[in-house]
């Protein structure tokens, strides 16, 4: 899972990761921790990169002028991303820029830093050979060897700082389950008169593994406490499903089950001109009797208000699909808000026993997923026919 | 990158397999129903080994005893997400070469753990994240649907479990069926990747044509185009790639399937792949049609 800056520094802070004093402000102005005096940065929080091109970093000269802007950053989308919240921190002024991140090299089963003198908004445009590479195994002797490593080949002033930093780092990559920390930049202040390295971490990108959450108790309690921050992991973490909003007006709500051929169905229906509202990697094989999780699922689909017809596709490897049907039905009977016809598409073990069952209610089953699609698609027809139908 | 040992993924009817964890639910069921797909399940794993064989099957406390007793030399491990580690270490000890782990939501920080370990023992691991491998007609190590299993031409190499069952339907379907079937699964860090079947592959006698079915997320399609050269395969491979129209930084289902900025994206992996001179396909359908043609076929 991908952590807003202010969340990624507040799980960094306790390895020693030092950085700015700054706090959380919401879009209504509700402010989460202490303000710092100014100057001040302030900046927007969303999952994904480029957020200093695209405006969302921005300079207050004072507390009042900070929430203004706050404010304003959170009114629309930066870049086509959300904006969460906005963190306002202390401003830190004549800094050198250095970069440094540790990531797992998932083909070589191994970790990764990476360091350059050269820091600042786009490291990918950077000179390639300013950027220096050490692998290491995945522990944090080995990480903060390559750590000191990759500083000794970088210029004399920053290798103390870009060392100190690193240590705390590899402690936090391996306490974390992380799979990239990216300081970019790590300031390096200049100046001192004492013996011992200043260096702040200006920004902090940080990606864990949302497997590890039951051993993560920091993560874990961030991901209930902010569940409206990370609704796909908190959805994970409390129903053991995935689930995502694709598109807001889409018509097609998805019941389905594995992540690649959801993936592939909504890739497909988009290329047909039809609009899938979410995706759903179910994991029928979890359901274990209960119909809850089905239950839960049918109700988040009631946000989509252009919802017109929900299509149930699963292709079951463990599941039996007679279980699978009796569970649905009753999934829907306590949804009576969801009414919208079912298309359903079932292949798999029972597949005989989920026609008479379904079939009993009216549910009419598919055996090819090209049928099934054409049904949804006279669904789609004769709803915007009826009367209260999409406009 | 040090070169990883060579796979040994060639398992037919008469090799000894065994199923840790065979006592649990998923256990008992897909023990029986592997050896009626023809698998040679000689021997179960479990702390309960005391309540006695799962339908005939006879069940040891650890895999030493299991591997002495059988000759076992494969393994597939239905335990839960966090007994995986410490029961491949305990097969690895025992002398097992080749390894599945179908089970969903392993650390991958433990899946760093486990392929050190696997690799300096020069075993094979499949997983983790996948319904398993299949050679049909000889042998099934997991839980792939049998609808969608057949001897054919066609190998096919998977991220996806349920986008490979739909594919496999389909390829059966239009009469074809599989020479193989390695589900490599959704994980970012696993024991197979795709580049790492290209030279087994490229030798595999009864693999006239490869389904290469993969998603957005990662570089192993990027690796793969390159391995296509680097081993010589020339024969030819049809890709399909899952998640085109998903959105950016959001994780769709598997751990693996997240992209970053261009990094990724069906984009990128569209174009490494058809430079390596493989179709890229935009739909199942599509991707069936391109393998029947490159057979030289008509799809039923």
């Amino acid at each position: 899972m991908f952590l807003f800056e202010h969340d990624a520094k507040a799980l960094l802070e306790p390895f020693g990761v030092r950085i700015p004093a700054g706090c959380w402000v919401d879009a209504a102005g509700l402010v989460d921790g202490v303000l710092p005096a100014g100057p001040l940065i302030v900046k927007a929080q969303v999952a994904g990169g480029g957020r200093g091109k695209a405006g969302g970093v921005r300079r207050a000269a004072d507390a009042a002028r900070a929430m203004d802007i706050a404010r304003a950053l959170q009114a629309s989308p930066l870049g086509g991303l959300v904006v969460a919240g906005c963190r306002v921190e202390q401003a830190l002024d004549g800094a050198r820029e250095v970069y440094l991140s540790i990531t797992l090299d998932a083909s070589n089963a191994q970790v990764q830093v990476l360091a350059s003198d050269q820091g600042g908004v786009d490291i990918e445009c950077a000179n390639a050979a300013a950027l220096v590479r050490e692998p290491a195994p995945l522990d944090a002797t080995s990480i903060a060897e390559a750590v000191r490593r990759a500083a000794g080949r970088l210029s004399p002033g920053n290798r103390e700082a870009v060392m100190a930093a690193g240590e705390c780092l590899a402690a936090a990559f391996v306490a974390l389950d992380a799979q990239l920390i990216e300081i970019n930049p790590l300031f390096v202040l200049p100046g001192t008169d004492d013996a011992a390295p200043r260096w702040v971490a200006a920004d902090a990108k940080l990606i864990t593994d949302d497997n590890a959450l039951y051993r993560q108790p920091a993560m874990s309690a961030l991901v209930e406490r902010a569940a409206d921050r990370y609704p796909e992991a908190a959805r994970k973490w409390q129903h053991g499903c995935d689930y995502v909003v694709v598109d807001p007006a889409g018509e097609i709500a998805l019941l389905t089950t594995g992540a690649g051929l959801s993936m592939m169905l909504i890739d497909e229906l988009r290329a047909q001109d039809l609009r899938p509202y979410n995706f759903l990697d179910v994991r029928t094989g979890g359901l274990r009797g209960d119909p809850q999780r089905l239950v839960d699922v049918l109700g988040w689909m009631r946000e989509g208000t252009q919802v017109r017809v929900l299509l149930v596709n699963i292709f079951a490897g463990i599941t039996h699909l007679g279980e699978f049907s009796r569970l649905l039905l009753q999934a829907l009977d306590a949804v009576p808000a969801l009414r919208v016809p079912v298309v359903a598409r079932l292949a798999g073990p029972g597949f005989d026993e989920a026609v008479a069952v379904l079939g009993a209610r009216g549910v009419k089953v598919e055996t090819d997923l090209g049928h099934a699609i054409a049904s949804v698609r006279m669904e789609l027809a004769r709803a915007s026919a009826a009367p209260g139908g999409a406009t | 990158m040090s070169p990883r040992p060579a796979l040994s993924l060639s398992v037919d009817r008469h090799t000894p397999v065994l199923v840790q964890g065979i006592t649990g639910r998923a256990g008992q069921r897909h023990a029986c129903m592997m050896r009626d797909a023809g698998t040679a399940i000689v021997a179960g794993v479990s702390a309960r080994a005391a309540s006695g064989p799962v339908d005939g099957i006879p069940v040891f406390a650890d895999c030493a005893s299991a591997v002495a007793a059988t000759g076992a030399v494969a393994s597939v491990l239905l335990v839960g997400a966090m007994q995986v580690l410490p029961a491949v270490t305990e097969a690895l000890v025992a002398g097992i070469r080749l390894l599945v782990t179908p089970t969903e939501g392993v650390p991958v920080h433990d899946a760093v753990e486990i392929r050190r370990r696997v690799d300096a023992e020069g075993a094979t691991w499949i997983g983790a994240s996948t319904p398993g491998m299949a050679i049909p007609g000889e042998a099934k190590l997991g839980f792939l649907p049998d609808v969608s299993l057949a001897p054919g031409p066609v190998a096919m190499a998977s991220k996806s479990g349920t986008l490979s069952y739909e594919a496999g339907f389909r390829l059966v379907q239009a009469g074809l069926g599989q020479s193989a079937w390695i589900g490599v699964g959704g994980d970012l860090v696993k024991g197979t990747r795709f580049a790492d079947l290209a030279p087994w592959l490229a030798r595999h006698g009864r693999t006239e044509a490869v389904l290469l079915v993969g998603e957005i997320g990662g570089n192993e399609e990027e690796e793969f185009a390159q391995a296509i050269t680097a081993s010589r395969l020339d024969k030819p491979v049809v890709a399909l790639i899952a998640g085109r129209t998903a959105p950016d930084g959001v994780s769709m289902g598997h751990a693996g399937a997240l992209t970053w900025g261009s990094f990724g994206t069906w984009e990128a992996k569209q174009a490494a792949l058809a430079a390596a001179g493989v179709q890229v396909c935009a739909t199942i359908d599509e991707a069936v049609h391109a393998l029947a043609r490159a057979l030289g076929k008509t799809p039923a």
